[in-house]
């Protein structure tokens, strides 16, 4: 069921590559100004849901729309209100932080002037500032992934899908970008974020589903889903996942 | 409306921002451009300083002057006597050119008048070319000062007066020198009747273009790799617009190359005229569309990195091979027949059209045709086969 309160909704979505399933009937809706994880181990199907969701991929089934529009039917205007960091390092090396974030924000339809104001915005708003104008080539993993993030809010976007945006960097570019993402919740952005790491669901979501073999295996808050199994002081989001799957989420 | 715009400005500040990409990108063609220069020799014609003393400063004598430095071969260099015999003394100068006091009054008074080889042993290798080169050009001073003494004795006695019968002559020996009836032309070895530079810089600069079409393949598959031609997928770019800003970037940087072969060859090779270089300009940009287009065609069909650069690889050297880059194959049977499809081939034939018979480049009706069609369908081939990712866009 549909709430007032759902900015995404997505219905019986279904993907396959060559006669295999990636994506299999799944059903979620995420609320206005949560953060809504999709948890779950490497190929469960947590990135091709959300290029189903961004319009980069074609639906096989089902039905997604987010903010009242179709992603089907309406995916320019779904492009107009989404933001998209992908797993992947989607940048270009060779130029500045500023002109990533610049060209980025042109190719989101802001005018020249908003672009730069938004590139300085986002910079600074991940840390990085003062490297504005350093060629990304030179930054760390960490920064790397925090100029991935700064991308991804240039369009000022209502709905921002994070894919895995903290794989492989270090404690204080993580701790920044968490930072960063709780931020953007409490000014109003809805949050979709997929990890495998069970410690930044539990810390970030609102509300979370476990997938595994293209299927949600089960959703709710953590506090919901750790209380299904146990003592929630003491059970993991590991342990969740365990228990449903019958193994764990590093396998 | 300005994305295209914005997405072929991106490649060019990441083709600037590669300095190792971008200086390897024109040093090749200037590399082998001085290959070129240095098998043909920018001077196509020998060339040397005539040093000359002029002692008369008559009318006559700078007349000769004159004369010597309008030939391309010669360069003259005045000096006083001294100086001329200074440099003779310590061998600065081998050979000099003296013409004496008294050679314009004597020429002119049909009076013998000699000029001055002043040379220090045998006057060098060049001191004999340049002394011959004067001998000629006195020769045919003395020819024209026969002419002149010959008409005026015939005429002398007659009402015409002196001035009209010494203008006449004039023209009459000036257009002589323009168009004499005894000529002399060149043919250059290999039976083709121009000289062969002009088919060798259309050739490296056609080649030169056509490597683009491994730049422009990859370009695509490089965005697709990164995740950037995902992420530029869920922006408010649409794919005609990607395609529009990729075509213009490869076309753009295309003439880049393009401009600084032409200058090279029409600076340091003298090949042509401002409108040859604006035309071949012009034409060689019709050139990049096209292959910014195969470029892209192959881009949008090859899913790796190795089957884009291989595939445009083999495109681009079955052009040039079969294309009759450096050679007209014109008439050589099958590889005529397998020249006609190639770009190269049209590309070469017009732009040799323009450099070496004069024609102009609205008379490149096919190459025009050619190229441009070759531009529109490859466009909506590349178009055809595009996909963001598999199963996607």
């Amino acid at each position: 069921m549909n709430g007032p309160d759902d900015f995404l909704t997505a219905q019986h979505l279904r993907k396959q590559f060559d006669g295999i399933t990636a994506v299999d009937d799944v059903t979620f809706t995420i609320r206005r100004q949560e953060i809504f994880g999709l948890l779950g181990p490497n190929g469960a199907g947590k990135t091709t849901t959300i290029r189903m969701l961004s319009t980069v991929l074609s639906l096989d089934d089902g039905e997604v729309t987010i903010g009242g529009n179709s992603v089907t039917s309406e995916g320019d205007r779904v492009r107009q209100i989404i933001g998209v960091c992908p797993q992947e390092l989607a940048l270009y090396p060779e130029l500045s932080a500023t002109d990533n974030l610049v060209f980025f924000g042109r190719m989101a339809g802001l005018s020249g002037r908003d672009a730069k104001d938004a590139a300085s915005e986002n910079l600074e708003r991940v840390g990085l500032l003062d490297r504005a104008k350093d060629k990304v080539d030179n930054f760390s993993g960490g920064m790397k992934r925090r100029v991935n993030l700064a991308i991804s809010l240039m369009s000022r976007p209502q709905l921002l899908f994070l894919d895995e945006p903290t794989v492989g960097i270090d404690p204080q570019s993580r701790n920044h970008i968490f930072d960063t993402v709780e931020a953007l919740r409490d000014e109003g952005m809805t949050v979709l974020y997929t990890t495998h790491y069970m410690e930044e669901a539990d810390r970030l979501c609102d509300r979370l589903a476990i997938m595994d073999h293209g299927q949600i295996v089960v959703m709710g808050t953590p506090h919901e889903l750790k209380t299904e199994i146990g003592d929630p002081a003491t059970v993991t989001l590991e342990t969740v996942f365990l228990e449903l799957t019958g193994r764990s989420l590093r396998d | 409306m300005l994305r295209p715009l914005h997405i072929a400005l991106l490649e060019l500040k990441r083709y600037v921002g590669t300095p190792g990409e971008l200086a390897f990108s024109l040093a090749l063609p200037v590399v082998l451009f001085a290959l070129m220069y240095g098998a043909f020799g920018g001077e196509t014609s020998f060339h040397a300083t005539a040093h000359v003393v002029d002692l008369d400063q008559g009318i006559h004598a700078r007349a000769l002057i004159g004369r010597l430095d309008a030939l391309e071969e010669i360069t003259v260099r005045e000096r006083s006597l001294d100086d001329a015999n200074q440099a003779l003394d310590r061998s600065a100068i081998l050979t000099a050119v003296v013409i004496p006091a008294g050679f314009s009054d004597g020429f002119g008074g049909d009076e013998p008048v000699a000029i001055t080889f002043r040379k220090r042993g045998n006057g060098g290798d060049t001191g004999q070319i340049v002394e011959a080169v004067v001998r000629s050009v006195v020769q045919k001073m003395a020819g024209e000062a026969q002419v002149r003494a010959t008409v005026g004795s015939v005429l002398g006695g007659t009402d015409i007066p002196q001035d009209r019968i010494d203008s006449v002559v004039s023209r009459q020996l000036s257009e002589s020198r323009q168009n004499p009836i005894l000529g002399v032309e060149t043919r250059w070895l290999g039976g083709d009747e121009s000289d062969p530079i002009d088919r060798l810089v259309p050739g490296l600069l056609v080649m030169f273009l056509m490597f683009a079409v491994t730049m422009n393949a990859q370009t695509l598959v490089d965005e697709r790799q990164n995740g950037t031609l995902e992420r530029l997928m869920t922006t408010r770019l649409g794919v005609n617009q990607l395609f529009v800003g990729k075509f213009m970037a490869g076309v753009f940087r295309a003439v880049v190359q393009a401009l600084v072969l032409l200058a090279l060859a029409f600076v340091v090779l003298r090949i042509g005229d401002a409108v040859d270089f604006i035309e071949l300009t012009v034409f060689s940009a019709l050139v990049a569309m096209a292959v910014s287009a195969i470029g892209l065609a192959i881009g949008s069909l090859a899913r790796t990195r190795d089957q884009a650069i291989w595939a445009a690889v083999f495109i681009t050297m079955f052009m040039t091979v079969f294309g009759g880059t450096f050679f007209d194959l014109t008439g050589a049977g099958p590889l005529d027949l397998l020249s006609k499809f190639t770009l190269t081939r049209y590309a070469i034939d017009s732009m040799f059209g323009m450099l070496a018979t004069g024609q102009t480049l609205a008379a490149q009706d096919v190459g025009i045709a050619v190229h441009v069609g070759v531009a529109v369908v490859g466009l909506a081939v590349a178009r055809m086969l595009f996909r963001v990712s598999e199963g996607g866009r």
